[in-house]
């Protein structure tokens, strides 16, 4: 059976480019050094959920149409429209988000992508002050100070520890495994003794402890590659770090703030800064100054929480104090796996990360006006093309119900919520996997994505679907400017 | 002379329509003013498409062109953006960057108005007699160059970030404000009768917040300088009740004041032992 090897995982941020494939009569049977959800993707994208045939809505029914007639249907739809949204591209390839920008601007339409609801306040505090940042090989190689603010990387990124932080072995810096696994092996032998000597001489039951204080695992200052994590609740990476400060549910601000003022060595006010004592903060703040190389980063727990954009500016601005006293970079822990290809490619075109609008007849940005959700909010669309994307699922109540009473297209090889809704629907090639292409990494590294296996027949990649829709709009387009 | 808009039908569509404001209306007739241009979606169009525009001569004598606007325009954006003189009166909603980078005359709005109310004013004097959105007189997206001159009057409730990055200039809120209330501020007043939500004053540098009701919390960057017993808002208006002083924002080596009411926020109290 061929094994490919190398080939690059479609799932999160982190893009493992590790990953072996064992195909066998064109479909994938076994997945090698992958995470969870990548096998589940590797293995269950050719699912019963997926669409095989186009399929446009006829008298509130979903048929099967042909893929040009499809493709006709959706070019009419956007050519008529006076205010079509653009939503999606996160899950696809840089090139047919470029071809889906170009489309945007030949119909006047606003143009967004899922950071919208997941990293855009990020993107906004970055314009504001600035980042200072670096590739995920150097903190392996050299970072000896690891945060995690807002994420849960064990979850989220199950292999961003063990590849790119803690647990990698860099050329500088040595893996934190052993210790993490000594670690434990105590900690549950702690724990055995202690549920022991309560049954056997306190006979008491056992108790969960649910307090807010944060809990020293191991002394902050010692040597070697150090880990924390801040976070509302004590989650699996919680459980591995080195320090753990469990913060106030939407008090990130005040908490970063408070470290940012402790690293200019002023004294605070108070005694406890979001349920932290201040002498916590300062034993962090210690540690932060006191590291070689430091970096923090951040999910969202901090960009969608409280103070949302204002954290993150907090965040760097924090970063930005530090690097007065040490190397310090901070990245966002990006969720799709080319999100940051879809920033980085509608900036290259238009000058700005997400949520454009081409109404005007030139590129303006100004989230909170032109970011779908708000869009939709006021009911302003009159239609819309999702591509690779279910924004009906994640998006607010009402924005999801203006969405599904829009003339609807959508681009996506499964039968999600919003393909559901849609007047026309067009299946596409799962990118990474039936189709190749670039995404980009969450420290901004471009890195090519492998077609291992043939799309059903029939089916296109986004990219080809995207140009068939654009050159549809050209003609008709041209036929009006005839008549 | 008076200028009456009338819209045609119910604005569904976003709208930019920069030309509504006095100074392009000045010495036009209505035929010339409904051939201005506007934008509704994607489509350009002229403003007599969408609204109908009647001359009133008024007996005034001063040369100054009053526009007044009847019926909901929550979808037009940049409603008098830039002017310089003259009025602009609007019995309804007001949409997004209302009064833009103004640099004189009034506006006044009877109903609600959304965002950027007053983004980057420079001068004259923005009423609004219902509510405002998010980002009172901030600056748009990346911009740093907040309000630095002109007044803003709000007598409900608004949003997030009212008058970030302002420079000059002075906000009255006589409702409540949102987070973040003079978010990095240069200088200028914020004045909130009613209660203010968490972070007030955030990064402030320079400036003063007087917030007369109850604040859910002082960032922990801020320290107390004293109790005031009164602290003056603008020429003739005086609030006459003790006031916490905190300067901030630490973290930005900031000086700037935030008078808290005392009796409105027994929470604060514990702050009186440093004193």
């Amino acid at each position: 059976m061929p094994v490919v090897k190398a080939v690059t995982c479609p799932v999160c941020g982190s893009l493992c480019d590790d990953i072996e494939l064992t195909i066998e009569n064109g479909r994938i049977v076994k997945v090698k050094n992958g995470c969870a959800m990548c096998e589940a993707k590797f293995l269950g994208y050719c699912c019963e959920h997926r669409v095989l045939k186009p399929m446009i809505r006829k008298d509130g029914e979903l048929v099967k149409t042909s893929l040009k007639e499809a493709i006709r249907r959706a070019a009419e739809i956007l050519a008529e429209a006076n205010y079509p949204v653009l939503y999606g591209w996160s899950n696809t390839s840089c090139e047919a988000t470029s071809v889906g920008i170009e489309l945007a601007e030949e119909v006047g339409g606003v143009i967004d992508n899922t950071s919208v609801v997941c990293h855009g306040p990020s993107i906004l505090s970055i314009q504001d002050v600035g980042i200072p940042s670096c590739t995920l090989g150097q903190i392996r190689h050299r970072a000896d100070l690891i945060v995690y603010w807002g994420s849960n990387p064990w979850s989220a990124h199950p292999r961003h520890i063990e590849r790119y932080t803690s647990f990698s072995e860099g050329r500088f810096e040595k893996s934190a495994w052993r210790g993490y696994v000594t670690k434990i092996k105590a900690l549950v032998g702690r724990k055995k003794i202690q549920s022991a000597i309560k049954r056997l001489v306190l006979k008491k039951p056992s108790q969960i402890s649910t307090h807010l204080e944060p809990t020293f695992v191991s002394p902050i200052m010692r040597k070697g590659r150090k880990l924390i994590v801040i976070d509302v609740r004590r989650t699996k990476t919680a459980e591995m770090a080195d320090f753990f400060v469990q913060v106030e549910p939407n008090k990130d601000y005040e908490l970063l703030q408070a470290f940012r003022a402790l690293i200019r060595d002023q004294e605070l006010a108070v005694d406890k800064v979001a349920g932290v004592p201040v002498e916590y903060l300062e034993d962090v703040a210690d540690a932060m100054v006191s590291c070689d190389f430091g970096a923090l980063f951040f999910g969202l727990g901090l960009t969608m929480s409280g103070a949302k954009l204002r954290n993150i500016d907090a965040a760097l601005s924090l970063v930005r104090d530090l690097n007065m006293r040490t190397k310090f970079i901070i990245m966002p822990m990006r969720g799709h796996f080319n999100v940051t290809g879809a920033n980085t490619v509608s900036t290259w075109q238009t000058g700005y990360p997400y949520a454009v609008d081409f109404s005007l007849g030139y590129p303006r940005y100004n989230p909170g006006e032109t970011s779908v959700v708000d869009v939709l909010l006021r009911k302003e669309s009159d239609a819309a093309l999702i591509v690779a994307s279910d924004p009906v699922s994640n998006f607010p109540h009402k924005a999801a119900e203006h969405l599904a009473e829009n003339p609807l297209i959508v681009i996506d090889p499964h039968m999600n919520v919003t393909a559901q809704m849609a007047d026309v629907l067009i299946p596409s090639a799962f990118v990474g996997i039936e189709a190749a292409g670039t995404a980009y990494r969450m420290d901004h590294v471009p890195i090519p994505l492998k077609k291992v296996v043939n799309p059903p027949r029939g089916i296109l990649p986004d990219e080809e679907i995207l140009r068939r829709i654009l050159a549809e709009i050209r003609k008709i387009k041209k036929k009006q400017e005839a008549a | 002379m008076m200028v009456n808009l009338y819209p045609l039908k119910e604005l569904k569509l976003p709208i930019v329509a920069e030309c509504i404001n006095p100074d392009i209306f000045q010495g036009k007739k209505p035929a010339e003013i409904e051939k201005l241009e506007v934008w509704e979606g994607n489509k350009q169009k002229k403003l007599g498409e969408l609204f109908k525009a009647e001359i009133a001569e008024t007996e005034d004598a001063s040369e100054n062109t009053v526009v007044v606007i009847h019926g909901d325009i929550s979808r037009v954006k940049r409603i008098g953006a830039g002017m310089k003189n003259g009025e602009i009166i609007i019995k309804g909603d007001a949409g997004m960057h209302l009064g833009e980078e103004m640099k004189g005359g009034k506006i006044a709005v009877y109903g609600n108005v959304l965002g950027w109310a007053g983004s980057m004013m420079k001068g004259g004097t923005i009423e609004i007699h219902g509510n405002a959105g998010d980002y009172l007189g901030a600056p748009y997206r990346g911009s740093t160059e907040g309000m630095k001159g002109g007044k803003i009057i709000v007598h409900g409730n608004v949003g997030r970030e009212a008058g970030a990055h302002m420079h000059k200039g002075i906000v009255k809120i006589y409702g409540c404000a949102g987070q973040f209330a003079g978010f990095r501020m240069h200088g200028g007043t914020i004045y909130v009768q009613k209660d203010c939500e968490a972070r007030t004053g955030a990064c402030m540098v320079e400036g003063t917040i007087v917030v007369s009701g109850r604040i859910e919390s002082v960032m922990p960057s801020f320290t107390i300088e004293g109790v005031k017993k009164k602290v003056k808002i603008e020429e003739g208006e005086v609030v006459e009740t003790p006031f916490y002083l905190f300067l901030g924002d630490l973290t930005e080596n900031g000086r700037g004041k935030l008078y808290v009411a005392k009796d409105k926020n027994p929470h604060l109290s514990h702050y009186e032992k440093y004193l």
